[in-house]
């Protein structure tokens, strides 16, 4: 049961990979106040301090700490790719998109998105749940029919969940198609072992130098 | 987590099936229960993991299931391919029972290849139809759907897919209504 709610509580996992990389990507920011000697961030200028109304990109993990409130350190705006342009582009046909390019975490990075209160919150977050009810049909036909072959042209178009999905399904097909041709019945290897070709010796009592 | 069909299949050798053994013995006492007497020639009950393992040291001919034979399975696969929901297959295990019948008792079975290729109809349709059924609940929104008649190994299948889409959906849903955002900021 708590491994259960572990798994749906996603949304702020301290320890989830996926979730510190998702909080990596970059939003468009502008400063508020001016910020001396932080000019090497600006590759732009020479200027040893950040004057105001610089624009930088910055990782969501700072800019959601410096934009804490009207008057924060710096102002945010909606990331490129989750724009008025390309939610227009996902509404259309969501299926042909490559999330992958736009984002590879684009669902969570998304769903992150949420906290900064953006304008046009409620519109990006309606786009992810569309994108992916669009989606799920090929990526569940996709998974569930391919087998033993190239998967690159299946999979290249896919966000990193959505890859976690994939596996998923191949994981139930492929266990399927062994237990159909009698294959898990059958004791095997260990890859580990088939891999190692050569043990080598090693003495037991430690001094094996001489 | 999903199930290995193996275990699919453990599950699915304790149900009963016929066969005529050509030796005698007494009732075999078991914690699952009784099986036996065994008299040569008559014909007995046992489970299917005991059919198996009598018939692959030639101790007995296996009498195939009712449902097993062409008219029922082609009637079945009609019936299947005319509704629109799920029909009730004539055993929750059928396509276990089939694997194993049909690899070692082959020789029982009449027209065991025409079966096998019946049975393996039915389940592509079923899938086919669990497939988009569970496209039609994504798309719907919904919280719970109902299902009958599904087979263990079915959903068995489709389990770990089906969960994880359901839970990725949930995420954007509950990023949707606030309440992931309201956890989030616990942390700020």
């Amino acid at each position: 049961m708590a491994a259960h709610l572990d798994e749906l509580r996603t949304v702020n996992n301290y320890f989830d990979l996926d979730d510190i990389l998702a909080s990596q990507e970059k939003i468009p920011c502008v400063f508020n106040i001016a910020v001396e000697g932080l000019g090497y961030l600006d590759q732009s200028t020479n200027d040893p301090n950040i004057s105001v109304g610089t624009k930088l990109e910055l990782p969501f993990w700072l800019a959601k700490y410096l934009n804490r409130d009207a008057r924060g350190i710096v102002a945010v705006e909606t990331p490129k790719n989750y724009r008025e342009g390309y939610r227009q582009i996902l509404a259309a046909d969501p299926s042909v998109v490559d999330l992958h390019r736009l984002g590879p975490h684009f669902y969570l990075f998304g769903g992150k998105l949420a906290i900064l209160n953006l304008p046009d919150n409620q519109d990006v977050l309606n786009t992810l749940l569309q994108t992916f009810q669009g989606r799920f049909r090929r990526i569940m036909d996709g998974a569930q029919n391919a087998l033993h072959s190239d998967l690159t042209s299946q999979t290249d178009m896919l966000d990193e969940s959505e890859l976690n999905l994939f596996a998923a399904g191949q994981r139930g097909l492929v266990g399927f198609q062994q237990w159909e041709s009698r294959e898990s019945e059958k004791l095997s290897t260990s890859t580990m072992v088939v891999n190692q070709r050569k043990r080598k010796w090693v003495s037991s009592n430690g001094d094996a130098g001489d | 987590m999903a199930m290995d069909p193996s275990e699919v299949e453990f599950l699915a050798e304790k149900e009963h099936v016929n066969i005529i053994p050509n030796f005698s013995q007494d009732t075999i006492f078991l914690i699952s229960g009784d099986i036996g007497p065994f008299s040569a020639g008559l014909p007995v009950s046992v489970p299917l993991w005991l059919a198996v393992n009598l018939k692959q040291r030639q101790k007995c001919r296996v009498v195939p299931p009712d449902w097993m034979n062409l008219e029922v399975l082609q009637e079945k696969k009609q019936a299947e391919m005319d509704s629109r929901f799920f029909t009730e297959m004539p055993s929750p295990f059928y396509i276990e029972i089939t694997q194993l019948l049909l690899q070692c008792a082959t020789d029982d079975i009449p027209r065991a290849d025409e079966i096998r290729t019946l049975i393996k109809d039915i389940w592509d349709l079923r899938i086919a139809k669990l497939r988009s059924s569970i496209d039609v609940f994504i798309k719907s929104e919904e919280s719970h759907a109902k299902l009958n008649f599904l087979t263990l190994m079915e959903i068995n299948t489709v389990r770990e897919f089906l969960t994880k889409g359901l839970n990725h959906m949930h995420q954007l849903r509950s990023n949707l209504t606030g309440s992931g955002a309201t956890q989030s900021s616990q942390f700020l």
